[in-house]
């Protein structure tokens, strides 16, 4: 049995605008020890989908279900969610300066989480034990720096402090919502880096959620794509590089600058991503799309193996076989994006 | 829309050296420094102490050219920018654009010329008022300026909103009517109103979804080939300022460490930092990725209040040796470079040269005070 089993999550909230469906049927699992990455554009959906799974969206219509290790999450009260949350599943954030309480030390943050899952450990013990944390992710004079307040730290710092407090219980999976977006790249390349060590070190699974395929490359076993609140396409991080099937995942790769000579035109997807409250019929990248044919239009494309791969899935009609993709292709809808 | 003619300057081909002798700089700054005072530490001093958040930069920009400008936070890449447009005032230096000293004029000596520098900066949503509608945000330039009469304006505007993609029919429209993509469009359609000759770009793309980010470098790039434009492109993304980029400036703590045509940066870079920053940059393909020897910096870029003495970089720099600690390197040839390839290190790096190998031979190293992760053994076990 797979550490998360997410099934069917439908999340929408009602707003003045009319219901807004963020997350419409996500289903994945996640192994221990493995990262799995959520991939997708703003309003894809990745960070309502886990947040959903730790409760934090309330006041949210949620249906489906997501158990952790034999513990139904959806619905379950705030005490088992308590005992879960912290303990068992590890949470950071895109910002580490919101995610720390401005007015304590690090140190008694760190502290106060231990002991809030633990009562048996003494103050000594959980005080050692944040200082052992804090070297683990790399701060240098840990001993000393417990006791700083979370604006001594810089971004990247900060970043590893909230690594470490999520790593404080030990636990067996750790939701990473964007941990790096907010930093330069080489204070990434050494959080990526921590989270890597920790990760074979401690055997915790990970949900790495990102917009960075460069870190989707370096991080993952596993690759969900969303797109407008469903998976687009899921698969093992190579055949998703190097043998994608759905022309979302083909553009958003040929969007990259790096994939391009310097100095020629980039090719975008045509378009902007459809409104949430008011989806298209269809297959909702359907509007976006150059391969678009009559079908994308009215029906909306399951989720279904391709390739003969059990573990490669994508929520496309084109077929598999590039020279019928090419007669399936019409140009009028992908133009009608781009006017 | 025909280009203007004073801005449809030739596109060179700065290429070879024998050619840069031939263009004279569109743009040239001479020892330029910014230092903003922040509050002294004690309450009855006077004297304050400074960031030097840009510290004696000198550069040359020629005319139709893109220079990328890049560095991580508080390198002082944007402050550069700023200053080059002139809505700081420098501390030092000069800036002298098309042969003309800016650095000292006025206000008003200057407003001439914010007609021929413009920028556009990195949020879509800060930079336009939410308040005002689309059309009087992108027509503010010809009211300032006093071009055109009312109706004159608005055809002009109209004119702007579909060069840069976006649908003459929602002149009437908010800014927040629109997405991100499209802001970034707006934005681009004010800071051409008055055909510039240079547009200095402050993270233009870095908010933007990668599929929309693709749509807006297009679009600078086909406005730069129609309008003869100059571009100051300054991201942290390398992989978009490789791609737009003739010439890359990297910065660091307030400095420029190497300049060079933009393959030369990325296949022959000569500084330790540029060759960090490089390797941490991650890439999308997962072989690629599993091959590449990572060469991680250590620590954090240091205090631009008090950098650090000689070469700035020499804290966190594996090849630091004890004359980087004394000696500040100036810009200069290394090896058999060419004129335009420029490095400010005492050791640079040789073409192959493994910089993973490297250890620095000094006390002051970030690298030598680093905690090395060790499996638990002390607190007693994981719970």
């Amino acid at each position: 049995m797979a550490l998360l089993e997410v099934r069917d999550l439908q999340v929408s909230f009602d707003t003045p605008d009319g219901v807004v469906r963020a997350v419409r049927g996500l289903s994945f699992d996640v192994e221990r020890g493995t990262t799995l990455a959520i991939v997708g554009e703003s309003g894809s959906g990745k960070s309502v989908a886990t947040q959903t799974i730790t409760g934090l969206t309330r006041g949210a219509e949620i249906s489906g279900s997501a158990v952790f290790d034999g513990t139904e999450l959806l619905g379950a009260d705030l005490q088992a969610l308590r005992k879960v949350r912290g303990a068992k599943i590890g949470m950071i954030f895109q910002d580490p300066l919101s995610s720390l309480h401005p007015y304590y030390t690090v140190g008694w943050q760190i502290v106060e989480m231990i002991q809030a899952h633990d009562r048996s450990t003494s103050k000594a013990a959980a005080r050692k034990r944040a200082a052992h944390l804090l070297s683990l992710v790399g701060i240098p004079r840990a001993e000393s720096r417990i006791d700083d307040f979370p604006h001594q730290f810089s971004g990247g710092m900060r970043q590893r402090v909230m690594i470490a407090m999520a790593m404080a219980l030990n636990p067996t999976l750790l939701i990473a919502d964007e941990p790096t977006t907010a930093l330069d790249v080489t204070v990434q390349a050494q959080v990526l880096g921590v989270m890597r060590t920790l990760q074979e070190e401690f055997g915790t699974a990970i949900i790495l959620i990102t917009h960075d395929l460069g870190v989707v490359a370096e991080m993952s076993d596993e690759v969900v794509v969303m797109y407008a609140g469903v998976v687009m396409e899921h698969a093992s991080r190579r055949t998703l590089f190097y043998r994608q099937h759905h022309p979302y995942t083909e553009g958003l790769l040929a969007s990259l600058p790096a994939r391009t000579k310097p100095g020629e035109r980039l090719t975008p997807i045509a378009g902007v991503p459809p409104s949430l409250i008011r989806l298209p019929q269809g297959c909702p990248f359907a509007p976006r799309c150059r391969y678009a044919f009559d079908k994308c239009l009215t029906e909306t494309p399951p989720l279904a193996t391709v390739y003969e791969d059990a573990g490669h899935q994508s929520a496309c009609w084109l077929s598999a076989d590039e020279s019928v993709r090419e007669t399936q292709r019409t140009d009028s809808y992908a133009e009608e994006a781009s006017a | 829309m025909s280009p203007n003619d004073n801005a449809a300057a030739p596109k060179p081909a700065p290429s070879s050296p024998q050619d840069v002798a031939d263009v004279s700089p569109l743009l040239r700054l001479e020892h330029v420094s910014k230092a903003f005072p922040v509050r002294s530490s004690s309450l009855f001093k006077r004297d304050h102490e400074f960031v030097h958040a840009v510290d004696d930069v000198s550069l040359e920009i020629r005319p139709g050219e893109t220079l990328g400008l890049v560095g991580e936070t508080g390198c002082g890449k944007s402050t550069l920018a700023r200053c080059i447009a002139r809505l700081y005032d420098l501390t030092n230096g000069s800036v002298t654009f098309d042969g003309k000293d800016i650095s000292k004029l006025s206000r008003r000596g200057m407003r001439p010329l914010r007609r021929q520098i413009q920028m556009i900066f990195q949020d879509p949503y800060g930079s336009l008022n939410p308040r005002r509608r689309v059309g009087s945000i992108i027509g503010d330039p010809f009211v300032i300026h006093g071009i055109g009469s009312h109706r004159d304006r608005k055809k002009k505007v109209q004119d702007l909103m579909e060069l840069v993609g976006l649908n003459p029919e929602h002149y009437n429209r908010f800014p927040a009517e629109f997405s991100g993509g499209q802001r970034q469009r707006i934005g681009t359609a004010r800071a051409l109103a008055l055909r510039p000759r240079m547009v200095v770009c402050d993270e233009p793309v870095s908010a933007l979804d990668v599929s929309i980010q693709a749509q807006i470098i297009n679009l600078l790039k086909d406005l730069q080939d129609d309008f003869g434009l100059t571009y100051i492109f300054i991201s942290h993304d390398l992989s978009v300022v490789r791609h737009v980029s003739d010439r890359i400036a990297v910065m660091y703590l307030g400095r420029i460490v190497e300049v060079a045509p933009a393959s030369e940066i990325f296949e022959n870079s000569r500084h330790p930092y540029t060759r960090a920053l490089l390797s941490a940059l991650p890439v999308a393909d997962p072989d690629e990725a599993d091959r590449r020897e990572r060469i991680l910096l250590v620590g954090d870029i240091p205090s631009p209040t008090n950098p650090p003495t000689g070469c700035r970089f020499h804290t966190r720099c594996p090849k630091a040796r004890a004359d980087c600690v004394k000696t500040d390197p100036e810009l200069g040839r290394a090896f058999d470079d060419g004129a335009e390839h420029l490095t400010a290190c005492l050791h640079p790096l040789a073409l192959d040269e493994d910089m993973s190998l490297s250890r620095p031979q000094i006390e002051d190293s970030e690298i030598l005070m680093a905690p090395t992760p060790e499996p638990e053994t002390s607190t007693g076990g994981t719970p």
